[in-house]
Formats: C-alpha cells, structure tokens, sequence
C-alpha cells in the first residue's frame, strides 16, 4: 500500500508546477502534492516564511508607506551584499555572537547549578523564592544605566544584562522541572537501592530535563533580545548597534537587515542546537510530544 | 521462615484541611513467609495501599513495628522492590537500563548485570525489546517491565501496589497469568494489594481482608487452590468460586457492619459509618 501511494507522490512534481496542479486533474493529485512538500525539512521550515515575505515584498511594492521608512526585499538583499562586502556585517555579527556567548555561558554556568540548589533544599528556596521573584521583575533593561556606571561602554556590562536576563527565568524552570518529576519515579530508585546522590542524578536531573530544556530555550531567546537592546544603549558595535546608528543616519534598510539577521540568526540557532537537543533527549524518551509527530 | 512480619501496626494522619487527627490504620498485624503470594484485600479507602507504603518506606509508622528479613524496616530499601500502578519507569533510560537499574546501584559489573537483565526479560516475555524505550510498549509490556526490574534486583520481598489496575480486562488476565507462572518457576516473596477479589484468590496462597478505617485484619483466608493455575480451570474450580464468595462476604458484611452503625445512636463508629455510608 505504502508503494502506490508514493509513487504518483514521487512523480508529481517533475510532471507540473506543484502549487497549479490543484486545478484541473482534481483535488487529490495536489494534496499529495501538498504532503509530499510538507515532508521536505526545507519547506517545513522555510514555506511559512514564504507568505510572510510576499506580503512585505507586496506593501513595499504598493508603496503604502514611503520609501524612506519602508524598504523592500530587494534593497535588503543588496545592503546585505553591500555590507557583507566591506566586512562590517561579519565584523558585528562576530561582535554580538561573542557577547551572546560570553553572556549565555555565564547565565547558564550560574543559573542551572542555583536552579538546582534552590529547587532541591527547602530552606534555600523558602529564603530565595521572595527575592527571585523581586528580581525577576526589575526588568534587564532597567539595569543598563547602572551598570553602565559600573561597567562603562564595556563587554562586562554587556554580558551583565544578559547573564542577568538569563538566570531569573532559567531557576525559575529548574525548580518547576524538579517539581515535575513524578514522586514514583523517586520512590522507585529510592527502593531499587538508589542513595540521595544517585536520585539525584539518575532520575531527578533527566526528570528535569524538559522543563529545563525549555528553560535555556526561553532563556536563550530573552538573552537574544537582551543584547540588541544593549547594543542599542551601550553600543559601540554590533547588530543592535548598526541598527541604531542607521536609524541615526536615516539609513533605513540596514535597520530592516538588522531585524532578518537577528530573525534568522536565532532560527538557524533553534534549528541546529536546540532542536536536535530535545529530539535527541526529551522527544526521543517520550517526554513531551514532537511538534511534528500528530499536529 | 518469615520474610515479613508486621506487628501491631498503626497510623495516624493530621488532616491538613481540618487539622484533625485520623486513624487511617487501627491495628495490623500479620505476617508473609518466604516464597509466599499474599494478598491484601479491602474494602476501598481502608488503606491498603499505606500498609505497602509503610513497608516500603516511603511513609513513616505511628505504633508497631516493620521487620523484613530480621532487620525493622525504615527508609525505602533495595530488599523491599515495589511494582507500582503507574509503572514509574524511567523514560529516558531503555527496557535494559531500566532493568539493570536495581544491579547498576549495586555496582554489579556490566557485563554481569546485562546478562541478567536479560535473563529477566526473558523471563517477563521481553526478550528483543532491549533497545527499546519504555514510551514504546504498551501497557502491558511496561508493567512486565516493572515486574522485572524488581525481580532482577532479588528483594527479600516484592511490594505490589494494584500493578494491574490501569490495565485493559483482557490483557489484565494473561498478565496475572503470566505473573502466576513466574511465581511458580522462581518462588520470591509477594506483597500484593488489590482491590479485585477474583485477582487476589487466583494469585495468592493467602488474602489477608482488611476492615474499613480505622483497619484492622479481619481475617485471613487460606487459598489451597493447586498450582500450576490458569484462569479457565480455576474459573471452573468450585473451591475458587467458594474462597471468593467467602472473601466477597467479608468485604460485604463490613459494609454492612457500617451502615448499622450508622443507625445505632450509641454507636462508636459512628462519625465513620456516615462517611462509608456517604461515598
């Protein structure tokens, strides 16, 4: 069965422009179509952006909005050549990535092992959590004018505002993970001769594992965000940086580049790190459902 | 010998809504031999499942006292395996790492303790699902899994908390057979609860019933039913049928016994004939 239902699946594209087939010879030939296109990983991950694109493409193209403030897909693509060509895009690309990186290795080196110190003893957390909570609140950015006394137009004060976007969010995730994980799966390695140590490890940080996973995810993404809007204050290089002194100069398509590449960037960051990481562990046990498995 | 022996056991329980104390458990006392099937049986809400708990140690005792192979029980311990309903098996490890769980926290060497998983999985009808992970069985084939997981750990006692009650009707029968012929090919010591009275007289040499709260033994019912058994033969033995009326009765009368305490004004038991009566 399986074989002749891929076959005409398999043909159907060489055959005829796959988005007009649905006209004439009926229905079914273009909802194989369809599912064929829907098991490529490239048009799952790139057709979403497909109308989003058009419709950009389409308002610049209406001029809706002046040129001056609104820029199409086509003078983003030559700004990018523009820049990619006198290295500056490379040169801040490369500047905002260390930051990123400096920043998320520290809010991970610091907030999963507290995550877990304050998730595991019950005195740390009844004295933690008030001010977890407190701090939680005073937004990253609020944080910028004093660390920037602090710190001065440095790397420091950058990676700060991130370690610190990172963190409160990432504890926050670690002890809902260890909450999460079933009481019986503890009671049963206490009673297969598990001592506290080995709980801990064989089954409260894999039990974790989902919940922190998504923890370092949202982490990662508020960390994302958190260094744009640094770059913007702080900046003297840098995406967020380029962003702002173009808007500076009037230059209005370097800022419409800055916001694809920081778009893209995070997505390919999802795609390539993250995404294999929970297939490879929670997905894989079963843990939570794959985004792709039954809709 | 006695591989369990629990002795006047009670426990006692602050309900954290009223802040009153409740007796969950009067007086419990009996005993299970080495190589024994014993169940314990009762009517719902008696707790069946806090005397498991307390032998296994994951709840402390108010009064009596707990021994498991000579030693008073306290903490959950490696010679008391529990086989729970919910199956509690590690997702992230696989059908073979689950079962070697017990022998790795032992330091049994690998090549030793794989060979005895498999030799257990075999055992449970697991064979060439080693690789697999547990998300990947069904029902059934997870809690064989947890069947083996602690047999190949050897406890002195295997703890069993309604294993089967989550399963389907159909795959529930051939899993207590199944059970059954393991019993009778190894002979470990079991701690069955249940709430199924056909389940514990197939599966038991012994049914100790329980009272309603505050529990205590009512009494305990001998199943001399032979060995090897099989639903289709017992279901047609007379003497099965008997025992489990006999057990039926107890759990009735004990009802019963409630409801007439509820209309007798002078009654002890009043305040927990009302609430039998009002579930």
């Amino acid at each position: 069965m399986a074989s002749d239902t891929a076959k005409p699946v398999r043909r159907a594209p060489a055959g005829r422009t796959p988005r007009k087939s649905g006209a004439s010879p009926g229905v079914v030939r273009a909802r194989k179509v369809w599912l064929w296109l829907t098991r490529r990983a490239a048009f799952r991950n790139l057709g979403p952006f497909v109308p989003v694109v058009a419709l950009w493409w389409l308002v610049a193209e209406m001029g809706v909005f002046d040129e001056a403030f609104f820029v199409g897909p086509p003078r983003v693509v030559e700004e990018f050549g523009d820049l990619m060509e006198k290295g500056i895009l490379p040169g801040y690309l490369t500047d905002s990535l260390t930051r990123l990186a400096y920043g998320v290795g520290f809010g991970l080196a610091i907030g999963l092992p507290m995550g877990f110190v304050v998730a595991m003893f019950a005195k740390v957390r009844r004295f933690c959590w008030p001010i977890l909570l407190f701090f939680q609140a005073v937004a990253d950015i609020a944080w910028l004018p004093i660390v920037i006394v602090w710190f001065g137009f440095s790397l420091t004060a950058v990676t700060f505002v991130i370690v610190y976007t990172i963190v409160f969010p990432l504890m926050l995730s670690v002890v809902a993970g260890v909450e999460q994980v079933p009481r019986e799966l503890l009671r049963a390695a206490r009673s297969l001769g598990a001592g506290r140590t080995r709980v801990f490890f064989e089954v409260i940080l894999p039990g974790a594992l989902p919940s922190v996973a998504g923890g370092v995810r949202t982490g990662l993404g508020y960390g994302w965000r958190a260094l744009v809007a640094a770059e913007i204050i702080v900046g003297t290089s840098g995406v967020g940086f380029m962003m702002f002194d173009a808007r500076r100069v009037g230059d209005i398509s370097q800022v419409f580049l800055g916001m694809a590449v920081l778009g893209i960037l995070w997505y390919a960051l999802d795609a390539m790190v993250l995404a294999p990481f929970e297939r490879a562990t929670v997905e894989r046990w079963g843990m939570v459902r794959s985004l792709e498995a039954d809709g | 010998m006695t591989a369990l022996e629990i002795t006047g056991l009670q426990k006692n329980y602050v309900d954290s809504y009223s802040g009153e104390e409740v007796t969950a458990i009067g007086d419990v006392s009996f005993s299970v031999n080495e190589g024994e099937f014993v169940s314990v049986l009762g009517p719902s809400g008696c707790g069946k499942t806090t005397v498991l708990n307390i032998v296994a140690g994951f709840v402390n005792l108010t009064e009596g006292e707990v021994v498991v192979d000579g030693q008073a029980v306290s903490g959950p311990g490696p010679d008391r395996g529990v086989v729970f309903q919910s199956h509690a098996l590690f997702p992230w490890k696989t059908v073979l790492g689950n079962v070697v769980f017990g022998l790795r926290m032992k330091g049994v060497p690998r090549a030793e303790r794989d060979a005895k998983g498999k030799e257990f999985l075999e055992l449970v009808g697991l064979g060439g699902f080693e690789h697999k992970y547990p998300h990947e069985l069904s029902g059934g084939m997870q809690q064989r899994l947890g069947v083996a997981r602690v047999l190949a750990n050897e406890p002195a006692v295997m703890l069993m908390d309604e294993p089967f009650a989550s399963i389907d009707a159909q795959t529930r029968r051939k899993l207590q057979e199944d059970l059954t012929r393991i019993f009778e090919k190894r002979h470990p010591t079991v701690f069955f609860v249940t709430h199924d009275v056909d389940e514990a007289v197939f599966l038991s040499d012994r049914i100790v019933v329980l009272s309603k709260r505050p529990s205590r033994v009512r009494e305990i019912v001998t199943v001399d039913l032979p060995r090897p058994r099989e639903w289709r033969t017992a279901l047609e033995m007379p003497e099965f049928r008997e025992i489990a009326n006999r057990v039926n009765e107890l759990l009735v009368d004990d009802e019963g016994a409630a409801a007439g305490a509820d209309k007798d004004p002078g009654g002890a038991t009043d305040a927990d004939g009302t609430a039998v009566a009002g579930v």
